[in-house]
């Protein structure tokens, strides 16, 4: 008869050393950011009345919204749409078993490393002072976020692909170009839809961001709110941000259901 | 037809693959046009070996391999492609796109055929569209054609594989271990489509098996390898259980062929 083995017994000590030096860690980086809880404490009343302030949201405030918040979709769009088309051939030649060769393959490695490392903010003040502040720079800087977080994600299922299609297409006499169409995109497709469909949910937040510093959009709006001191609109803006973004990651994830 | 076309020459021609594993040693063989050949050989002998250095899959590490007369050329370029267009190859695991229609899969044959633009933007001829369609009437699925391959059996999978091949309208087929997946019933199908295929269009055909009732009933020519030799080479109608013996280095059991009545005899 068969007989199931013993459950093991918890590692409690590593479980008690893994959760001490959890909180280790948090104390001691909130020490270095100068974080303390009597100070929190101290300036509750002040959070008391921001928060008075900022209630009722106002709801008349809403038809204003509508442009800006059209304006920060269509950069989102445009970024993912402009990124996601470049990031293609980039994720392609960086995943080892298609690239063109080890140099091709370790530049392009290095080209994506750069891209990533550096944030948002900054591709939107490199291309504000290429083309001015305003949409166009977001959404060039969106374009090469999301060029950063396709090529990465997806350069790596690449790698997984089961290489027997890719070679039957060879066989058949094809080029590397077709090897990749024919062979290796059909089995990364699903992947690459679904990495697109997140890199816009990631776009539309950072669209936001990126209007706090005058790319367009409902950011700007939301800062020129917050400066005149409108506490109730800001919460409107909120609100409506925090409705528009929850639709669109169901409308996403229900795209990606479909296509599973 | 032309009296050229599907020869296949092996000159002193060894592989050794780049962890020193000796996959081909010292091959020379010669397949005449037309010829219908199953190679033989316990697991690791070189079966496969010896069909991908014929579209240049493997590379020779000495000797030559020719086709009609032209050595394969041993880097990626033009010149192989040229080769491979006139070579189909059928797989084990058959290699479609499954989430494509079956005439999606069998224009990948054309591939090699069509300006590079034309299939990069699915605007095929008409003429490779009627050569896809020739080639799927020509196994009997012409019905699939609109199907997606993931909904087809293993057997109509494997049938896919071939017309696939048969789009290439090639002068050499090489089929490794295609039955290896499907069922005896489908398997003894599928065998009987590629020798109906041979003898109808005259290309010349090299399948791996690894039954030795399946090579015997089914094969014009038999060649058996052993550790990347050529260790059997004659005619399927005389070959005896000795001969199977001397290519595996064993008896024989059950595991070797497929109708297991066939054992014992
Ligand atoms: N890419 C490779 N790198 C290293 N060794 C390899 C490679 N491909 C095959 N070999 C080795 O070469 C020998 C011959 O392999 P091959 O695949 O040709 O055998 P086979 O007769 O087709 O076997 P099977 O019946 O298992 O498919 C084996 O020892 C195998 O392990
Ligand atoms: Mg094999």
């Amino acid at each position: 008869m068969n007989v199931a083995p013993p459950r093991p017994a918890r590692n409690w000590p590593l479980l008690l050393g893994t959760l001490g030096f959890l909180v280790g860690m948090t104390w001691w980086s909130g020490h270095g950011i100068g974080f303390s809880l009597t100070e929190l404490l101290c300036n509750l009343p002040g959070g008391q009345r921001l928060l008075q302030e900022s209630w009722p949201p106002d709801f008349a405030f809403l038809p204003r919204l509508y442009a800006p918040f059209m304006e920060t979709i269509y950069i989102a769009i445009i970024g993912t749409v402009v990124g996601g088309i470049l990031a293609i051939p980039i994720a392609v030649l960086a995943a080892r078993n298609l690239t063109l060769g080890p140099i091709v393959w370790f530049a392009d490695r290095n080209f994506m490393n750069i891209l990533r490392t550096l944030p948002d903010l900054f591709w939107a003040m490199m291309f504000a002072t290429a083309v001015g502040f305003g949409p166009v720079a977001g959404a060039l800087a969106l374009s090469v976020f999301t060029i950063a977080v396709i090529s990465k994600l997806w350069s790596e299922s690449l790698e997984a692909i089961d290489m027997g299609m890719p070679e039957a297409v060879r066989a058949a006499g094809g080029t590397w170009l077709q090897m990749i169409q024919f062979g290796a995109i059909p089995q990364g497709l699903q992947h690459y839809v679904s990495y697109a469909l997140y890199a816009f949910e990631l776009n539309v937040r950072a669209s936001m961001v990126l209007g706090l510093v005058g790319a367009g959009g409902i950011g700007m709006i939301l800062e020129t709110q917050r400066a005149n001191f409108e506490y109730e609109r800001v919460t409107m803006i909120i609100l409506a941000v925090l409705v528009a973004v929850l639709v669109i990651e169901q409308i996403s994830e229900s795209i990606r259901k479909r296509l599973a | 037809m032309n009296k050229n076309q599907g020869s296949i020459r092996f000159t002193d021609a060894s592989v050794v693959y780049p962890n020193g594993t000796v996959g081909m040693k010292d091959l020379n063989l010669e397949i005449r046009p037309g010829e219908f050949v199953v190679i033989v050989g316990s697991s690791g002998a070189g079966k496969s070996t010896l069909l991908r250095a014929i579209n240049g899959l493997n590379r020779m590490t000495s000797g030559t391999v020719e086709v009609d007369g032209t050595k394969v050329p041993q880097k990626d370029g033009r010149e192989l492609r040229v080769l491979r267009k006139r070579v189909g190859m059928i797989f084990q695991d058959f290699r479609l796109v499954k989430r494509l229609t079956v005439m999606s899969n069998v224009l990948i044959g054309r591939l090699a055929h069509v300006p590079g633009w034309r299939a990069m933007f699915n605007l095929w001829p008409a003429h490779d569209r009627e050569v896809a369609m020739k080639a799927l009437e020509r196994v009997g699925i012409t019905e699939k054609a609109w199907v997606k391959a993931a909904q087809l059996s293993g057997g109509q999978q494997q049938r896919v594989g071939i017309a696939r091949a048969l789009a290439q309208e090639p002068a050499i087929i090489l089929a490794d271990e295609p039955v290896a997946s499907l069922d005896p019933v489908t398997t003894h199908q599928i065998m009987k489509d590629l020798v109906r295929i041979n003898r109808e269009l005259g290309i010349t055909t090299l399948v791996n098996l690894h039954f030795l009732d399946l090579a015997k009933q089914y094969g014009q020519r038999i060649i058996g390898l052993r550790f990347g030799e050529l260790v059997y080479d004659g005619s399927a109608a005389n070959v005896t259980d000795e001969d199977f013996r001397d290519i595996y280095g064993r008896d024989f059991t059950e595991d070797d062929v497929l109708d297991e009545d066939a054992v014992g005899g």
